[in-house]
């Protein structure tokens, strides 16, 4: 490639006519301007057009969530908290709160989600009176606008797929990597089975102790699971890990 | 006649200090005889907060750290992890990182004329070059959803595919800018005023860049013919055909020179890459702990030369996170750049650094 600009300048300025050409070029352009529409959008009537995969504020979609707390654990800010509604259909369930005025807008939430309820809205206007008005509720949350497409897929592929040649199968970690149990440390305390948001884990009967009481261990529903780790964080003795498939 | 000497400090209020720096400088009567520039008024502790955090949530917060050349810097953090991960990124995200990191340095370096403009009086060349790098922007927000704070680069590839129809926005875009460049260049090339501000003012030698180690095109502009992008080339530079510009003198106007030139060299490197890029999946998965280690990534920032060490014990959250931030060097040859001059050519020299407080300070 060839040099474009610094073969050409600098020019004699006093052959040019000192400032002649500044002038004309700006000259030139206003006219061009004055034909052509404005450049200025008048900002709170009209808009500037968004695309559909535009960052703006995070948007849930209530029914999908199954708080699992991905989002929470992604958040770079900590600006997402799982809270306890009182919903009239589902009963008690846990879904996100977002405090939008900590919120860097970085799109995690709907980037790592597993059942594609959290989205980005293109919801950019988000000044509040009090700092309290800052902090979404779930039901805030909802963005009414929202559309089939909005939602960002994490579609990442495995090294050992592209090392096969198998090039069309996009996965992500919620897919493919399962809890893995160390049947040693295990102390049948349930508490897996309990916190799993999306019931994916049964406690099954594999022996007898000493006294003659059952040894349950979990067992992981592959198809259901979502790979949220809250069995991983609470295990009291560390009997599950995480298995990475690469 | 007796002249007694002063310290005057220009900044951080001053407004010809692009960002909270200080630069104090010594005058006897107009002639500049000692300088001594001051930074740190925007340390944010970003190094040690990154200890604090896994590997992908790091990655919107190297956006921060200059509000202009967002993507370069997340793309060499993602570069230092993947190094240390020792995986190789597929190569149409190696293709999409290089178109990102071109309209990245386009729209910096627009951004740094319009400043230039205004310290030197042209509002003109201000409000032309802004008009011209909101097209870059609207490029960025179709590629990732946010004009500045962009979150594109990912470890293992980047973030999403290209949209519909973006290979021919970037065609168009960066034809027109083309053509409006030459524009700009007739409003402050062919203009008396500017050149007999710029020429001569600011100068500084090859061998005193070399010594302070200067980069980017501070160090290209005293005929340092030196570019991580051709000589320690990463991603797919090596595949693509572009010039180097270099210029010989050292003053302000070389360095201003040398950042027009890389703007076209900037659009032709995104119409090869868009013409050579390949199908293929755009982001591999990659491990959450990165075994322990110490690695670091070196890449050409639109300011200089930016490079990220990074040491990982294991875990999935970084020990140590080091910036090697082109500016906070730059700025050290700020005494050398003003000395001798008068005080009316400071903020014409001092534009041509290209100041980013953000990177400076962390």
């Amino acid at each position: 490639m060839a040099i474009k600009y610094m073969d050409k300048y600098p020019k004699n300025v006093a052959l040019r006519g000192w400032i002649l050409k500044p002038f004309l070029t700006t000259f030139k352009n206003m006219i061009k301007t004055t034909i052509h529409r404005p450049v200025t959008i008048m900002y709170p009537y009209e808009k500037e057009w968004i695309p559909d995969n535009y960052r703006g504020r995070p948007g849930l979609v209530f029914e999908k969530c199954v708080g699992c707390g991905i989002c929470e654990r992604m958040c770079p800010t900590t600006c997402i908290e799982l809270v306890e509604v009182e919903d009239e259909a589902l009963g008690k369930v846990k879904r996100p709160q977002v405090n939008v005025g900590r919120c860097m807008m970085c799109g995690y939430c709907a980037e790592y989600c597993p059942v594609e309820a959290m989205t980005v809205t293109p919801d950019y206007e988000l000044a509040g009176y009090t700092r309290e008005d800052l902090i979404y509720d779930p039901y805030q949350l909802k963005w009414e606008n929202t559309t089939i497409g909005m939602e960002v897929h994490l579609e990442e592929h495995l090294p050992s797929n592209l090392a096969k040649g198998v090039t069309d199968k996009p996965t992500a970690f919620y897919e493919v990597d399962r809890p893995k149990l160390i049947g040693e440390k295990c102390i049948s305390c349930n508490r897996c089975a309990k916190t799993c948001p999306v019931d994916a884990i049964e406690m099954i009967v594999v022996g007898e102790n000493a006294k003659g009481k059952p040894i349950k261990h979990p067992k992981i529903d592959d198809s259901k699971c979502v790979f949220c780790e809250q069995c991983i964080v609470i295990c009291p003795k560390d009997a599950l890990e995480i298995n990475e498939v690469l | 006649m007796m002249t007694s000497k002063m310290w005057v400090t220009m900044g951080p209020q001053h407004p010809f200090s692009h960002g909270l720096w200080t630069l104090k400088v010594k005058i006897d009567g107009e002639v500049i005889t000692d300088a001594i520039p001051i930074i740190g008024y925007l340390h944010r502790g970003w190094e040690k907060e990154c200890e604090n955090r896994t590997y992908p949530q790091i990655i919107p917060m190297a956006d921060r750290l200059c509000y202009s050349a967002s993507m370069t810097w997340s793309h060499v953090y993602v570069m230092a992890v993947e190094e240390a991960l020792g995986i190789e990124v597929p190569e149409r995200a190696q293709y999409l990182r290089v178109v990102a990191d071109e309209i990245c340095r386009i729209q910096s370096h627009l951004m740094w004329l319009a400043a230039m403009g205004t310290d030197l009086g042209n509002l003109t060349v201000f409000l032309w070059s802004l008009r011209e790098r909101e097209m870059f922007l609207d490029l960025f927000v179709k590629l990732c959803g946010q004009r500045l704070t962009t979150n594109y680069p990912r470890i293992g590839g980047v973030r999403n595919d290209m949209p519909y129809l973006f290979e021919r926005d970037c065609m168009r875009v960066v034809d027109l800018f083309e053509k409006r460049l030459w524009d700009i260049i007739a409003l402050m090339d062919d203009s008396a005023i500017f050149l007999s501000r710029m020429q001569g003012v600011g100068r500084i030698s090859r061998k005193e860049a070399a010594n302070m180690g200067l980069t980017g095109p501070g160090m290209r502009g005293c005929g340092v013919n030196f570019d991580v992008r051709r000589d320690d080339p990463y991603e797919v530079y090596d595949l693509l055909d572009f010039e180097v510009p270099v210029h010989k003198d050292g003053d302000a106007y070389a360095r201003y020179a040398v950042r027009i030139e890389e703007m076209f060299q900037s659009c032709e490197i995104i119409r090869q890459a868009m013409a050579q890029m390949p199908d293929g999946p755009v982001r591999i998965k990659v491990p959450r702990n990165v075994p322990a280690g110490s690695h670091f990534a070196r890449i050409e920032d639109p300011r200089g030369e930016a490079l990220m060490h990074l040491i990982s014990d294991g875990t999935d959250k970084p020990y140590r996170l080091k910036v090697r931030s082109p500016i906070f060097v730059n700025v050290s040859g700020a005494k050398r750049m003003v000395l001798g001059t008068r005080m009316a050519d400071v903020p014409a020299i001092m534009g041509t650094i290209d100041m980013c407080l953000g990177e400076t300070d962390r």
